[in-house]
Formats: structure tokens, C-alpha cells, sequence
């Protein structure tokens, strides 16, 4: 990289955002970002827009304090509280003087580039950025509905699903039959649905469970980290765990939360615990501003995170096309870093280098052993496109994998503290 | 301790070996190293807090070149350090290394 590149970078952006955009109303004024969804994505994009000044930044974000997905299967595992996995905005409202407005936001008016909040406030923007994170598509799977979630949570998005599908677990009496229905790609958290299957089992087995097990019905043909589940999985929990695919299978027929069964092409399963995973789409208020396209999901820019349709809107974390990415709270957090550089870049003239973004997912399968998976993206074909990645390897030694939870653990410390504080 | 012993290594290192770095490696541009850092910053906290992973601020900037130089040519272990480093040019590496060292821990 070269100076003369940096600046060619810089210089562009700040020429085509006068070029495109108009001065904000008032020459004194600030200019004003406003970050909807306050998760690992759009918290870090407030924060880092905010934390260098001459920028106003309104996060809109109901909920006082956020609970992360990630690490919340090690709630479910009993390696984690409740408490440990929930953090307050209070830190960064106060530090970057980000305006925190408890309120969900109802509908985007892109002509106007305003905001409208479902208590009726309108607030204007410079520049918008979407991180609404998933909505679940409950029709995917037949049978199920928000009212059958009640009784057979997918527990994706972590709050009362999470807690619900832990108490669950918890009740279970030795003998019991625990179907998952994992979802179809593209997904948050692609090892989740897995490490959640090792969770569980670990439950039971710590309980003393010898006869339970745990079917997992999955419409894909394999996934994220696989060998080092299904080597975990015959190691810890032998017998324990089956994963079917859909030549096991033939395919998911439907759910029936009343009479808590599950039919496959093959098979009909009368189970204690259903936990269906369903396929899912960028939340309701980025499909509504038209930022997705027919995956359900928003492109974006690869060199910038900004929308494919929209200048003057970013869209980061689990609702975007991250190209080679995972959706992961890591990947959001990469992803809002950009976008936060490049706004500022056009907003307040800051410099910005070529975009990078990185991601490692770590996984628990049983006390002390962990694994993950990670690698470095650019922009390049049009795509956030994989530079380089790595897998952990089957056959490590325990002390390596004790390792990599003592990392896991110690990234969620990291992360944590650099989107909450 | 692990500072003590990387600080210990760098001035054995500069003992034994005096080590002359490129002019490159040398005029670290903090800021292309403050942006570069948010990479680092999702798991080495800024405050310098030990909690799994280790702290990575206030390093004298050519042990930190170093070991990053080690990470890149995968003579540490460590894929998740391999991979974040197999990438960063020497100009990038220095640049992380100013910005790094610039700060302090915050206990």
C-alpha cells in the first residue's frame, strides 16, 4: 500500500460524497448518522463513528440492556450466567455522547433520508445504518408459527427463546428424545446450531442421562466444522447424538407443537424437546426499506459496507450478503468497523484505507474442549471475498484444545469491551 | 510476566543481534496502525486486561515487529495470529507496532 493510493482512496470518497450529496441544511450543524439495531454490528458502528467527535449519532435500539447470541449456548450449557452475556449501553452513550432512543424504529423514508420511530418521531440522517440483525422465517418449516415458538423455541435470537429452551433442557428426565431441526444456509452462526447439540448434550450427560439422545434433522448436506463435531461428539457423548442429513431423512415433513412431533420423510419423532432452527432473512425494517433482494438479505458494497441500492445507507452484521463471511457477532463487528471508517471518511473528512475484515468463530463441544474456524477477507470480485482461512484440526492434543476455550473465552472479554465500553 | 519475558527477549535480542530495521520499519504511521488495530482490538483489549488473550499495548515497537514478523512466517504457532498476520506488509506491521506502543495499559 502506498501513500499515493491512501490518498487516491480518501480523496474520492470525499469527492463523490460532495458530488452526490448535498450539505447538511445548516452549515454549523453536525452532521447526523443515525444506527439502527443496537447489536455487535450497529453498537460498534455508533461507537466508532461517535468516539472521534464532529459527528452527531443516534443508536435506536429498544432494549436497555442487549443480550449476545453469541455465548449464549454456553448459557445453555450451564458454562455461563444469564448476567455474563447481557451489557449495558450505558458505557458508550456516556464516553462518545451517542443519543440512545429506546424505541423501534417503524419505517426508513429513503427521499427524505429520515427515520421514523414507532412512537411517531421522524429523525433525519446523513447517513443511515441498518443492523436489524435476523427475523426468523417461521413458515419455513411446516407446522411451526410464533405461537408453536412458545412450546418448541428456535431460541436464534437470544432473550426469553434462549431462557425457555434452557428450562427445557434442564427438565428433562433420563430417556428422553430431543429432536433439532437445524436451519438451511444462509444462517447466523453457521457452527451455532452444533455447539448447541454438544451443549445439550453435555446437560444430559452431566445429569447422568445413559438412554437420552439428541436427533438432529438438517436440510444440508454437512456443515460448518463437522469433523471435529462428529469426532466430539464419539468421543464425549457416544451414542448420544445422530445427525441426519436428507438422504437420511428425505426430507422434513412438519412440526406439530401440540402433540410435540416431528415428521420426516422417513420417520415420525414424538419427542420431550423440540428446538427448530428455521431458515431466516434480514429484520423487517431493512426488507421493508428495500434493501434486500430476493435472498431475503441485503447487498452491500464489498470496499465498504455501504447498501447496493442506497448511498447514503451501510448495512452491517447478520442482515447483509457478507459474501465469503459467516454471519457471526465477529463478522458484524468487522463490518461495522469499515462502515464507521468509511462514513467518516464522508462525513468528516477522516482518512480510510482499502477495507479488511476478519472473523474467527470458536465452538465448545465438552468442558475444555473447544475448536474454531477464522480467516481474513478483502473486497475482490465484487464480494468480501476469503484471503486466507484455517480450521482447527481433528486429533489435538487436550492442551490445545483447552487452549482455544481459554481464547474463546477471553475474545468474548475483548469483544465485549470493544463494543460496550 | 509475559511482558517481562517478551521485554526480556527484545533486549537480548538487541544485545546479541543489533538489529537494523529498513527505514520502512522504523517511521510507523500511527494512524494507518490506529485503523489496522481494530482488527486486533475484537480480542487484545485496548486497556491492556488479561482475560485469556494477551494484552498487546505498550510493547517496545521492535518486539512487537518481531513477533509479528514471527506470526507471519508461521515460526509461532497459533492459526488465528498466523492468519491475522500472514497478510500485514512490513509497513503495516510498524505501523500496528507505533500505535500499539503509543498507549499504556489502564489498570
Amino acid at each position: 500500500m502506498t501513500p499515493n493510493r491512501r490518498q487516491l482512496i480518501g480523496g474520492m470518497g470525499a469527492a463523490a460524497a460532495a458530488a452526490a450529496f448535498p450539505m447538511p441544511a445548516l452549515a454549523q450543524a453536525k452532521p447526523k448518522v443515525v444506527v439502527v439495531g443496537g447489536g455487535p454490528g450497529g453498537a460498534t458502528v455508533a461507537k466508532y463513528v461517535a468516539k472521534d467527535g464532529g459527528i452527531d449519532v443516534t443508536l435506536v435500539e429498544p432494549t436497555r440492556r442487549f443480550t449476545t447470541c453469541f455465548h449464549s449456548n454456553l448459557y445453555l450449557g450451564g458454562f455461563r450466567t444469564w448476567e455474563s452475556i447481557t451489557h449495558s449501553y450505558d458505557k458508550i452513550v456516556k464516553a462518545y455522547g451517542i443519543k440512545h432512543v429506546r424505541q423501534m424504529a417503524a419505517a426508513v423514508d429513503r427521499e427524505k433520508r429520515t427515520v421514523r420511530l414507532a412512537g411517531g418521531t421522524v429523525l433525519p440522517y446523513d447517513r443511515l445504518v441498518i443492523a436489524p440483525g435476523i427475523d426468523i422465517k417461521y413458515d419455513s418449516v411446516p407446522g411451526y408459527s410464533e405461537a408453536a415458538s412458545k412450546r418448541m423455541p428456535h431460541a436464534w435470537q437470544a432473550g426469553p427463546q434462549t431462557r425457555l429452551l434452557r428450562r427445557q433442557l434442564n427438565a428433562l428426565a433420563d430417556g428422553a428424545t430431543v429432536v433439532m431441526i437445524a436451519p438451511p444456509n444462509p444462517y447466523r452462526c453457521p457452527p451455532g446450531p452444533y455447539e448447541r447439540a454438544s451443549m445439550m448434550a453435555h446437560v444430559l450427560k452431566a445429569k447422568g442421562h445413559k438412554k437420552s439422545r439428541i436427533v438432529i434433522i438438517d436440510p444440508k448436506d454437512s456443515f460448518s466444522k463437522q469433523a471435529l463435531f462428529m469426532e466430539g461428539w464419539q468421543k464425549h457423548y457416544p451414542g448420544m447424538i445422530e445427525w441426519q442429513d436428507p438422504k437420511v431423512h428425505g426430507g422434513i415433513k412438519g412440526v406439530d407443537a401440540k402433540t410435540m412431533t416431528v415428521k420426516t420423510d422417513l420417520s415420525e419423532y414424538k419427542a420431550q424437546l423440540v428446538n427448530v432452527i428455521p431458515a431466516q432473512m434480514a429484520g423487517k425494517i431493512a426488507r421493508d426499506a428495500g434493501l434486500a433482494n430476493q435472498s431475503g438479505f441485503c447487498p452491500i458494497k464489498p470496499e465498504s459496507m455501504m447498501s447496493a441500492v442506497d448511498a447514503n445507507i451501510y448495512v452491517v452484521g447478520d442482515a447483509c450478503i457478507p459474501g465469503d463471511m459467516p454471519k457471526s457477532g465477529f463478522s458484524a463487528n468487522s463490518q461495522a468497523k469499515v462502515a464507521a471508517m468509511m462514513i467518516r471518511g464522508e462525513l468528516a473528512n477522516s482518512r480510510t484505507f482499502p477495507a479488511r475484515y476478519t472473523n474467527t468463530c470458536w465452538s465448545l463441544i465438552e468442558t475444555d474442549d473447544a475448536v474454531k474456524i477464522g480467516g481474513r477477507y478483502e473486497a475482490k470480485d465484487g464480494k468480501i471475498a476469503a484471503v486466507e482461512t484455517f480450521v482447527s484440526k481433528t486429533g489435538e492434543s487436550a492442551e490445545l484444545r483447552k487452549q482455544t476455550q481459554q481464547e474463546n473465552m477471553g475474545w468474548y472479554a475483548g469483544i465485549i469491551a470493544d463494543i460496550f465500553t | 510476566m509475559i511482558r517481562a519475558m517478551l521485554c526480556l527477549a527484545a533486549c537480548i535480542t538487541v544485545i546479541l543481534w543489533p538489529w537494523k530495521p529498513s527505514p520502512a520499519l522504523t517511521a510507523g504511521d500511527r494512524a494507518l496502525g490506529e485503523y489496522l488495530s481494530s482488527e486486533c482490538v475484537t480480542c487484545h483489549q485496548l486497556s491492556g486486561h488479561y482475560q485469556g488473550i494477551p494484552p498487546i499495548v505498550g510493547w517496545p515497537e521492535d518486539s512487537f515487529i518481531q513477533i509479528m514478523d514471527e506470526y507471519r512466517s508461521k515460526r509461532r504457532s497459533n492459526p488465528v495470529m498466523q492468519t491475522i498476520a500472514g497478510k500485514f506488509s512490513n509497513e503495516e506491521i510498524a505501523a500496528l507496532a507505533a500505535y500499539f506502543g503509543s498507549l499504556k495499559a489502564r489498570h
